[in-house]
């Protein structure tokens, strides 16, 4: 892709696909945005490609990462935001207006792909949608194999994900980086096994989970490219078992492993980035990197291998930029001065050279106070 | 020679969990009726599984999926020892454990409330999604020492400091623990809670903790 086609991208308010942009060039746009970050404001677009191609932008980009969170601002409940999606992009969009950052999160919740699949999905109307875990589609081991791969056409809430994103892409084009979270194989498996019962069938069972993950990752790849086809340029698939909390690492790269690979080729021959989220307890960076070579990872917990921050930042700092890491009980219960001295702790560990985005852990805790949220974003910019 | 013969049998208890094989489990518990070993020694041979593995839990060596299977394989051998326990019972110190209402996530909890079973509590486990009242009635029915709260989520979390400042109105002297994904040590502390375990492998210590300084009216 030349120059002029990714001006002649931009113009028209989209993101060009940064896969079609050759290294240099985009090394060569990031060291010259960076350049003019010293001098002047850059916006959201070029702040994003300053740090993640590990220069400095003006300030480090902050991901708010609010989700359900946002329905406060139109007063919608719970249940109302997972199931209309005009309802969760005007209070997406809205947030984005009210209280900023760099990146939106797009999603309905996390049910979405597992209640796709047919499992019974509960949407209470004050807290987060979730299975029926008394009626789980998966009853036992040999229900795996029974699982049937199920047409995007006929999956109406993972459709209704994809409404959001062309619409977030129509009405705010350059605004913001709109990102949906894809749940991962095992993630879809528990909401309809339960985890308990998953992770003892990995050591159980491990070919019918094998087969069952095989069918579901054929379906988020349908998805993940339905996503890719509204002009996406980052997608986030949820790898929460490639933890410590989760799997063992040894299982996780013989079970999931290859099948988040596959997730992520196909992110990465669509042009676009993978942003892993991750916030299991000592995620394993070094498997997930191995096996997904994410641009990306989004984390709460320090992984296996790093005993802090600036080991973590000397460890993999050249090889994935880091999404991260204010812990969400303190944006639950923390003074906006306790948040913003814990946003200038994690900057300064992780912000120098670029290669870092402010964040939570996790997703904004979606019943807490949206001020801490503002302060976030506030604080990437005083002291980023 | 009495002595070596149960100590062997009482090691391959210990072996089954650690090594969730509940073949020999069984066998090892046949043997150990045989040689009218008390039940007391095999819990306890269970429990010493059950503890060498806690302490690995999270490690390359003892990850999780693994551990579940041995907690399985545990509450198998306490079930079969339970009638045999049952004269024990008024000894134990009870617990009632839940996840808070509207919260369907068990896998925290379901390990908290085999340890707590394994390690010597008589654990009166209300499931998931338990409303207010209901604990607060188990409280009082079962004269509970412990109550153990899970949550994780953000949203039902909040019915935490209601639970606790209810129980503390009825029962002032039970030790409430609190524990789940959105919660940390200063959320529990301003929820009132007596005692938090960010996860299993510390509860057993942080519970007793707990019970020493809610006994010696000590503050946290």
């Amino acid at each position: 892709m030349s120059v002029s086609e990714i001006i002649d991208s931009l113009r028209k308010g989209r993101i060009p696909p940064l896969g079609l942009i050759p290294d240099n060039v985009l090394d060569f746009l990031a060291r010259l945005t960076s350049w003019r970050g010293r001098r002047s404001e850059l916006s959201t677009i070029e702040r994003l490609l300053a740090t993640m191609r590990h220069k400095e932008p003006d300030h480090v980009p902050c991901a708010p990462l609010v989700g359900g969170a946002y329905r406060q601002l139109t007063g919608a409940s719970f249940r109302e935001f997972s199931l209309d999606p005009n309802v969760a992009i005007e209070a997406g969009l809205l947030g984005l207006e009210v209280i900023g950052g760099d990146v939106l999160l797009l999603g309905l919740d996390l049910t979405v792909e597992a209640s796709d699949f047919g499992q019974t999905t509960i949407y209470p109307e004050n807290s987060t949608a979730h299975p029926d875990y008394a009626n789980p589609l998966i009853k036992d081991y040999t229900d795996y194999r029974k699982l049937k791969r199920i047409e995007l056409k006929s999956a109406p809430r993972m459709q209704k994900v994809v409404e959001m994103s062309r619409r977030a892409l129509k009405e705010k084009g350059l605004s913001a980086v709109f990102v949906p979270v894809v749940s991962s194989p095992l993630s879809v498996l528990a909401m309809m096994r339960s985890a308990e019962r998953v992770f003892k069938d990995c050591v159980l069972y491990p070919a019918e989970v094998m087969a069952a993950m095989e069918t579901v990752t054929g379906v988020l790849i349908d998805y993940i490219n339905a996503l890719c086809d509204t002009g996406l340029v980052i997608i986030a698939p949820d790898m929460l078992f490639a933890a410590k909390s989760g799997l063992g690492k040894e299982l996780w790269e013989k079970m999931e492993g290859p099948f988040g690979r596959e997730i992520a080729e196909v992110i990465h021959r669509r042009n676009c980035l993978v942003a892993i989220h991750n916030c299991g307890d000592g995620p394993y960076f070094d498997s997930m990197v191995r096996f997904m070579e994410p641009e990306a990872i989004s984390f709460a917990c320090l992984p296996d291998d790093c005993k802090d921050r600036k080991e973590l930042k000397k460890k993999y700092g050249d090889q994935t930029t880091f999404i991260g890491n204010v812990e969400t009980p303190l944006l639950y219960r923390g003074s906006p001065q306790q948040v913003m001295e814990e946003c200038k702790k994690v900057i300064d560990d992780l912000a120098e050279g670029g290669g870092f985005i402010l964040a939570p852990g996790c997703e904004y805790p979606p019943n807490a106070n949206l001020l801490n949220a503002i302060i976030l974003v506030q604080a990437a910019r005083i002291y980023g | 020679m009495n002595s070596e013969k149960n100590k062997e049998v009482l090691n391959s208890v210990e072996k089954a969990v650690q090594e969730h094989n509940a073949d020999e489990l069984n066998k090892s518990i046949d043997q150990a009726g045989k040689q009218e070993i008390p039940t007391t020694e095999i819990r306890q041979a269970l429990f010493q599984g059950l503890e060498h593995l806690r302490k690995k839990l999270f490690t390359p060596e003892m990850p999780l999926p693994k551990f579940l299977l041995s907690l399985d394989v545990l509450h198998q051998g306490l079930k079969r020892l339970s009638s045999a326990e049952e004269s024990e019972k008024s000894r134990a110190i009870p617990v009632v454990i839940g996840v808070v209402e509207g919260d369907p996530h068990d896998l925290g909890k379901n390990i908290i409330s085999r340890i707590y079973a394994a390690s010597g509590y008589q654990v009166y486990d209300l499931g998931t999604r338990v409303p207010v009242d209901a604990f607060i009635n188990s409280v009082k029915e079962k004269q509970a020492k412990v109550l153990a709260l899970s949550s994780m989520i953000s949203t039902t979390m909040m019915q935490m400091p209601e639970i606790i400042k209810r129980v503390k109105a009825i029962s002032p002297d039970t030790v409430i623990m609190v524990g789940g994904a959105p919660l940390d040590l200063n959320l529990a502390k301003s929820f009132g809670a007596d005692g938090y375990a960010e996860s299993a492998v510390m509860v057993l210590e942080e519970t007793e903790a707990a019970m020493e300084r809610v006994s010696a009216k000590e503050k946290w």
